[in-house]
């Protein structure tokens, strides 16, 4: 376990020395939250609020796209690390180690979004603050089901890398799966729109998919949009996911090995 | 003495696909049975000993890399056994790990972000060093391999041979029982070299580590081993000690003579072989089984004018490049 969070405050040490990417995540993350911001203004402005169907208030919906953008932001991570391991041949040099090739991604994963979450996350939140009319939730109840879904939808965004990585023992190229992985997590995690504005039949689509537990889940969540039913529910769906997807990952990672031990990959 | 690394019959066959590229290309590749076998390694067996260091040798795609990779534990044989320390490396790859020190030349087993100090800190938790271990082989690093000199730098920022030192502490840091080079002076000057080839043989004397070497240079060969395998196609065609190699290849001695004059040839002493030749100089060749040095040398300088003259011992190189010469 030691070794695990050595890692982790390595991965966020190595952050800090990325100062022009620094820089830029940050204005970019900013950014974002005042387009959507100006654009729900706009459009709130234009049309009633009963027009959307959605159950979101002006404020409301304001408070979404700023929150849904912070967790978006502190959940930055490396999605390539695998697919350059396998493709460099690198990765032999973590299997002469006696270590859990999951365990170490993940860390490093980790250490970098405790570092965008203390570097751009926050001090986005605090900027949002003063420039938005945002209305945070009271109850710490709030607080600590943030941390536990965001936990799982973090868990859930990191096995869908790690499982796309593992791709390229069998694909020259796993830029086709990440194209489509950057799509639909785009969309269907609720980062641009709530889920709530997209029509019922893409909406049964996306309950299908796992992409709205990353973002729009813990957030609505944490903004007390779900009674105590749609939470279970929603936390379940969570569960769900993170245990089916770590058995993918898990069995994906034993035929690559499989695969690397027999064919040399 | 019991033997630290068993490999018996151990065949490895590569399937190559007959590529087809592209993403489609990817997919079909997936399903097809269009492939072509490459045998890297073809029916190998030998045995080391606890502190041994050994040789292995061979030209490129030879199989070294294969044999390293399946002593490992990260390619599983096509055939045959391997034991290492009494575990089957590729069906116990993590144990394995834990007893053993690799360095690809080819890459580093550090961390290219962090400090050397950093990935140093890593590998202390990651094969749970204890503290004194790590003091007392981090000192003797610092004094042989002088890492402390770039402990700040960032592993990406170092050259070649101080990347390597680095290299070379880091699979030593644990103890291991052996030690895995595969091409661990690649690149380096002369004077790395030497610094690396002084460490490693002092770690193999005062540790017995167990140590297999492969390299192109033969020099490191020279200077380190005692018992020297030669691979060829995936084969082993040779496998004895050092001096075996040369008393049975390296029968032929090199004598260079400086003359005062150009002589056309050296007809007068008929026993010898001139197989190089620069203005007054000649490199001479003779069988150091029929005639002794002695001998030849008076008898080139009753009938000619000598300036100067060397005698060389058969070098690895040369007899090693003989044996494979041999095969064809
Ligand atoms: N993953 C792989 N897939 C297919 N063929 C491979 C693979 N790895 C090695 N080979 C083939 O196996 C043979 C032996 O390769 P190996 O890397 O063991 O050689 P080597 O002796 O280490 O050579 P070098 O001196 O160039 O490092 C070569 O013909 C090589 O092309
Ligand atoms: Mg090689």
């Amino acid at each position: 376990m030691e070794i695990y969070i050595k890692f982790i405050s390595k991965s966020f040490q190595k952050q800090i020395t990325y100062k022009i990417e620094y820089f830029v995540g940050f204005i970019n993350g900013f950014l974002y939250i005042f387009v959507f911001t100006s654009l729900w203004n706009a459009l709130y402005a234009e049309y009633d609020a009963n027009a959307f169907k959605s159950g979101f208030t002006k404020s409301s919906i304001i408070t979404y796209a700023v929150f849904v953008m912070i967790i978006k932001i502190s959940f930055s991570m490396d999605d390539q690390i695998t697919t350059r391991k396998v493709r460099t041949g690198d990765l032999v040099t973590d299997l002469i180690k006696p270590v859990s090739y999951f365990c170490i991604t993940l860390s490093e994963c980790i250490g970098q979004t405790i570092f965008h979450f203390l570097a751009r996350g926050l001090p986005i939140l605090a900027l949002s603050l003063f420039i938005f009319d945002i209305s945070f939730p009271i109850n710490v109840t709030n607080y600590l089901l943030l941390i536990v879904s965001a936990t799982f939808g973090y868990l859930i965004l990191f096995m869908i890398n790690y499982i796309i990585g593992l791709m390229a023992f069998w694909f020259f190229d796993t830029f086709s799966f990440q194209l489509m992985k950057y799509g639909m997590y785009a969309v269907f995690s609720g980062g641009v729109v709530p889920v709530d504005f997209f029509p019922a039949s893409l909406q049964s689509i996306v309950d299908f998919l796992p992409f709205k537990y990353i973002l729009y889940i813990p957030t609505c969540i944490f903004l007390g949009r779900f009674d105590e039913d749609e939470v279970i529910t929603a936390l379940i769906g969570q569960i769900c996911w993170v245990a089916l997807l770590f058995a993918i990952s898990k069995i994906t990672w034993i035929r690559a090995m499989r695969k690397l031990v027999i064919q040399g990959g | 003495m019991s033997s630290i690394i068993t490999v018996k019959n151990i065949t490895k066959e590569f399937r190559v696909n007959k590529g087809r590229s592209g993403f489609l290309g990817s997919v079909t590749n997936l399903f097809s049975r269009d492939y072509r076998t490459v045998q890297a390694v073809n029916d190998i067996s030998f045995e080391i000993n606890r502190g041994e260091f050994v040789g292995y040798v061979g030209e490129n795609g030879a199989g070294k890399s294969t044999t390293i990779k399946i002593l490992t534990g990260i390619l599983l044989p096509t055939s045959g056994m391997a034991e290492v320390n009494g575990i089957i490396p590729y069906k116990n790859r993590v144990e394995n790990s834990k007893r053993i020190g690799v360095v690809f030349g080819q890459r580093s087993q550090l961390w290219w972000d962090l400090p050397v100090r950093e990935s140093f800190d890593l590998l202390k938790s990651i094969y749970h060093i204890p503290q004194d271990l790590f003091r007392h082989n981090m000192d003797l690093f610092i004094d042989i391999l002088k890492v402390d000199d770039f402990f700040d730098v960032p592993v990406r920022k170092l050259s070649l041979g101080q990347r390597m030192r680095c290299d070379l502490a880091a699979s030593l840091l644990h103890d291991p029982d052996i030690l895995f080079l595969d091409e661990p002076t690649i690149g380096l000057d002369v004077i790395a070299k030497d610094k690396i080839r002084k460490f490693l043989k002092e770690i193999n004397r005062d540790r017995n580590t167990t140590i297999i070497l492969t390299t192109h240079d033969m020099d490191d060969i020279e200077a380190l081993c005692k018992r020297i395998i030669i691979l060829d196609q995936g084969k082993i065609v040779f496998d004895n000690p050092l001096s075996t190699l040369k008393k049975e290849y390296g029968g032929e001695r090199v004598l260079e003579v400086e003359f005062n004059e150009f002589y056309e040839s050296l007809d007068k002493v008929p026993e010898i072989n001139v197989f190089k030749e620069e203005e007054n100089k000649k490199w001479i060749k003779f069988s150091r089984e029929k005639y002794t040095a002695a001998s030849i040398i008076s008898k080139i300088t009753e009938n000619y004018e000598i300036k100067d003259i060397s005698i060389h011992e058969p070098n690895v190189e040369d007899i090693v490049k003989t044996i494979y010469g041999n095969l064809y």
